[in-house]
């Protein structure tokens, strides 16, 4: 074990390299479960721990990591990273712990919870998945894992934290054909909690709804292709505000001129009625943080407020960049990754409309139920993602669902075009993948409606493009 | 107490295979990896980021009464390795029992492979780190609209993996890969572009660092004042970066784990045209170039060549133990470990559409109009059991045999199946992206959806 002491001393081997220096110690205990074709086959439990340990120079980083956890080990390591510039006489720097006011209280903690307990969640999930129609649904997939997370943080700065992340989480991907049609459903749910998340996230319930939306998906019509209004409904999730603007709002990319937000701040770059914000501290969510990976208290940041850019999102090097406040955005996956600027819990926040009446003022176009993956280009703003579950609009009604749709935008330009905002709010959680490293997050939103966006379906040969 | 570094590798994953059998294990086997990694990002001619990474664990399986229960540890004492193998035999409590559950016998051989280049150690730091400059240098050089880096790197990775299990396989290798990335952007009119490119090979004395930095550039300016198109139905040119991606979705459907669980368009169809005549896609752990190569898969079985789709008919699936046991058939040598993090899935290793005999150029000249599709977003969201994807899609507009216009912000929608089916061109230009190859296509008719 690697006391205070020995950090303050690897701590000061590294900073002779550079302006600062951290190590980042990690011990991590995890459990996978995974169920197909009706039989419990993934069965993993694993246990991995490491040290990063980082110099900063100027506008240079140089990162290291190992996992033998001696002091020798990281000392060496610690000459190695900071080798890379000239002698820095330093004193030792004197740690001082910092505390948290987030409390994430754990009832069942996963390490102390038997194998059996878990595996009988996959299974009520997998049962329940099945049995919402024997016949129709072919296939059933659950995924359960859950993450203890240790981490010792300290740097020169004289900054040591001593944090643990409980995260847990399940997924149920069901299968359903008749015929030659064969269509997917998938749920996932997950928190900052132990066992005691599923009390709430039962998983039969989301079970049921996986093997729902497949079977819905079955009698679906193919998804028109063309320009339209679209209503996305809250129970959508965050994704669309996670890709077209959460990514731009992160630090790092705006700095190097890589998002369309770059030196926009005070600016008009969304419609009036939108505030978008990242919030680490939110109870139990799937991106919640007491701390973030550099020691930094995880926080509340107002992005976007009222259409006007407030701020972005910083880790340690993009703030002290510009003189900015630090935000508890710098997150990495692992020890194994320095960290970067990331989101936490994102949303775009509630507006007054109803939703109902969001779908009865637009005549025609498409509703957006659930949305499934996405991807961003933030240099020029172009996002896609998949449509998992998507209704006609016809006379501002919801009819008949439909398949195999894409939506495809602007950023910026469908922040801009918004029009009406709806007062629900629902969450959507995930690993979200930059620079090679996923972090746990969420992002939430209320029903919106976007004038127009680009739905990507398929052209029937022969069909007429009545809107070209 | 005896100390970690005084076992070697293969006594660690002896140990480990004997402490199982011990403990009750009916089958064990023992997968230890590690890496020493290296990654330089040099931006403005200055290093931004430099990582050195040492990483090393092991993976214990274990079958008991049929059931299978795996666990991990990075910490490599020979406490730690007990509590592993206790933990695993907890896991195989739950597992469902399963007949098929089996691991390989020792083969006769492996086959003899290369894959180290010992240069890698000699070389200094300082030459790797000119090497990444000299990438973003080149880049930046090639065209003045070139403004932003967004990553130059070198990167590199020393690996050894060994492995045993309690019928008597124990076997290591040692590989290294080595290679170059560019990321630029170009701008041009408040438009801004992006463009990459990327080499990695085993010898470090193959890199060029100018094609690199100049392919980037030539990437990011040829879509500078990209607009986009009214929807259609047209032929489109993959590039064979495009065609990797796609190839990402079929190899997922070739996998015999997807068939047996139903959950792969290809179910059935052995023997069937599933494709167009000239379609061939082949898995080969064996190529001596090859990034993905080693003398045996993730379970110590040797690594093969493996024809799936032949001349349009489909010809088997890719197989490890388990998915060979269920269909009674040998494995393929694809069990796949990414790590000793990861109990051996079915995975591709060198897996790659096989060339034509066009001339790329000439794809191009021949298609009368269409899109020369350079860029796909959201591949991750195709559906692998139905086929159905709906992509994002960027490129050049080709009219009258010529590139004429880039265009961006578009969707591409179809169906794995009918687009296999409507290949009509293959090129000779097999361009391998670390594990995944493919030449330029042309696909007959695919709707694209713009304005």
């Amino acid at each position: 074990m690697l006391s205070k002491a020995d950090l303050e001393e690897i701590l000061q081997v590294a900073r002779r390299g550079g302006d600062f220096a951290e190590i980042f110690i990690e011990d991590k205990r995890s459990t996978k479960i995974g169920c197909e074709d009706r039989k419990i086959e993934r069965v993993i439990t694993g246990h991995e721990q490491g040290a990063g340990i980082r110099v900063i120079r100027g506008e240079n980083t140089a990162y290291g990591y190992t996992n033998v956890l001696k002091k020798e080990e990281l000392l060496k390591l610690a000459e190695r990273v900071g080798k890379a510039a000239r002698e820095n006489p330093v004193e030792t720097i004197p740690l001082v712990r910092r505390e948290s006011p987030v409390k994430l209280p754990v009832k069942r903690r996963p390490e102390e919870e038997g194998i059996e307990e878990k595996a009988e969640l996959v299974k009520a999930a997998e049962e329940a998945a099945r049995s919402v129609d024997d016949k129709l649904v072919r296939q059933v997939t659950v995924g359960y894992g859950d993450v203890t997370q240790r981490v010792t943080i300290a740097n020169t700065d004289g900054v040591y934290v001593e944090d643990e992340r409980i995260r847990s989480r399940l997924s149920v991907n069901a299968v359903a054909a008749e015929g030659q049609v064969i269509q997917t459903g998938y749920e996932s749910a997950g928190g900052t909690q132990g066992l005691e998340f599923f009390d709430e996230e039962k998983p039969v319930d989301l079970g049921r709804r996986a093997a729902r939306r497949a079977l819905l998906m079955l009698n679906a019509r193919r998804a028109p292709a063309g320009r339209m209004p679209v209503v996305l409904a809250g129970e959508a999730g965050g994704t669309m505000i996670h890709e077209a603007c959460g990514h731009g709002l992160e630090a790092d990319l705006a700095q190097k001129g890589l998002s369309v937000y770059a030196n926009r701040q005070g600016e008009q770059v969304a419609s009036e009625l939108v505030t978008v914000v990242d919030d680490g501290t939110l109870q139990g969510k799937f991106g919640t943080l007491r701390f973030d990976d550099e020691g930094n208290p995880a926080q509340r940041t107002v992005l976007i407020e009222g259409g006007i850019l407030r701020g972005y999102m910083y880790d340690r090097i993009t703030a002290s960049r510009e003189g900015a406040g630090l935000t508890g955005n710098g997150r990495r996956e692992s020890f194994q990754h320095r960290p970067i600027p990331r989101m936490t819990n994102t949303y775009l926040a509630p507006g007054d409309a109803s939703p109902d009446e969001i779908i009865r003022e637009t005549r025609a176009g498409l509703l957006v139920r659930r949305m499934g993956g996405g991807q961003v280009n933030t240099t020029n703003g172009d996002f896609v993602f998949e449509v998992t579950e998507g209704y006609l609009i016809q006379d501002g009604e919801a009819t008949v669902p439909v398949r195999g749709a894409t939506l495809t935008g602007n950023g910026p330009e469908v922040l801009k075009q918004i029009d009406m905002i709806g007062r629900d709010f629902g969450f959507s959680i995930g690993i979200c993948g930059k620079d090679g490293q996923g972090v746990p997050v969420s992002d939430a939103q209320p029903t919106i409606r976007i004038p127009e966006l680009i739905v990507g379906g398929i052209l029937e040969e022969g069909d007429c493009d009545d809107r070209g | 107490m005896i100390e970690v570094e005084k076992l070697n590798e293969r006594d660690l994953v002896a140990a480990a295979v004997e402490d199982a059998k011990r403990y009750g294990a009916d089958l064990a086997d023992a997968f230890f990896s590690q890496n020493h990694e290296l990654v330089i990002e040099v931006r403005n001619g200055e290093v931004e980021n430099l990582k050195v990474a040492r990483e090393s664990g092991i993976g214990i399986r274990l079958i008991k009464e049929g059931r299978l229960g795996f666990a991990y540890t990075s910490d490599l004492g020979l406490d730690s390795i007990r509590e592993t193998v206790r933990a695993a035999l907890a896991n195989a409590r739950i597992g469902s029992p399963d007949l098929n559950n089996v691991f390989p016998a020792p083969p006769e051989a492996y086959p003899e492979m290369e894959l180290e280049d010992r240069r890698l150690q000699e070389v200094p730091l300082e030459e790797k780190i000119r090497l990444a400059q000299e990438i973003e240098k080149s880049g930046r050089g090639y065209d003045s609209r070139v403004r932003i880096t967004e990553q130059a790197s070198y990167q590199e990775s020393q690996y050894h993996v060994t492995i045993a299990n309690s019928l008597g396989i124990l076997a290591s290798y040692r590989g290294s890969l080595c290679g170059g990335y560019a990321s630029l952007v170009a701008g041009d009119d408040g438009d801004q572009q992006t463009g990459f490119g990327l080499y990695f090979t085993r010898k470090f004395d193959e890199l060029d660092p100018e094609a690199i930095g100049r392919e980037a550039t030539f990437k990011a300016v040829r879509m500078l004042g990209a607009r986009r198109l009214e929807t259609r139905r047209t032929a489109v040119v993959f590039d064979p970066y495009v065609v990797t991606n796609f190839l990402g979705l079929i190899a997922s459907a070739l996998s015999a784990d997807a068939v047996q669980k139903g959950r792969s368009l290809f179910a059935g169809k052995v023997g069937q045209k599933v494709a167009a005549e000239g379609v061939t896609v082949i898995d080969d752990g064996t190529i001596p170039k090859g990034l993905m190569s080693s003398p045996f898969d993730g379970e110590g079985v040797p690594s093969q060549r493996t024809f799936l789709i032949k001349k349009g008919t489909l010809r088997g699936f890719l197989h490890n133990s388990y998915t060979a046991a269920r269909d009674g058939v040998p494995s393929t040598g694809n069990a796949a470990r990414s790590s000793y993090k990861s109990p051996p899935e079915v995975g591709t290793t060198n897996f790659y559409l096989a060339p034509g005999e066009k001339d790329p150029q000439d794809i191009i000249k021949n298609t009368e109009s269409g899109l020369y599709l350079t860029e796909v977003m959201g591949m991750h969201t195709a559906n692998p059991v139905s086929g159905d994807f709906s992509v994002g899609a960027a490129g050049i507009w080709i009219e009258r045999g010529e590139l004429t216009t880039p265009v961006r912000g578009m969707v591409i929608a179809g169906n794995i199946l009918e687009l296999l089916e409507n290949i009509d061109l293959i090129g000779k230009d097999l361009r391998f992206f670390i594990g995944t190859g493919a030449p330029t296509i042309r696909v007959a008719g695919l709707t694209v959806s713009g304005q």
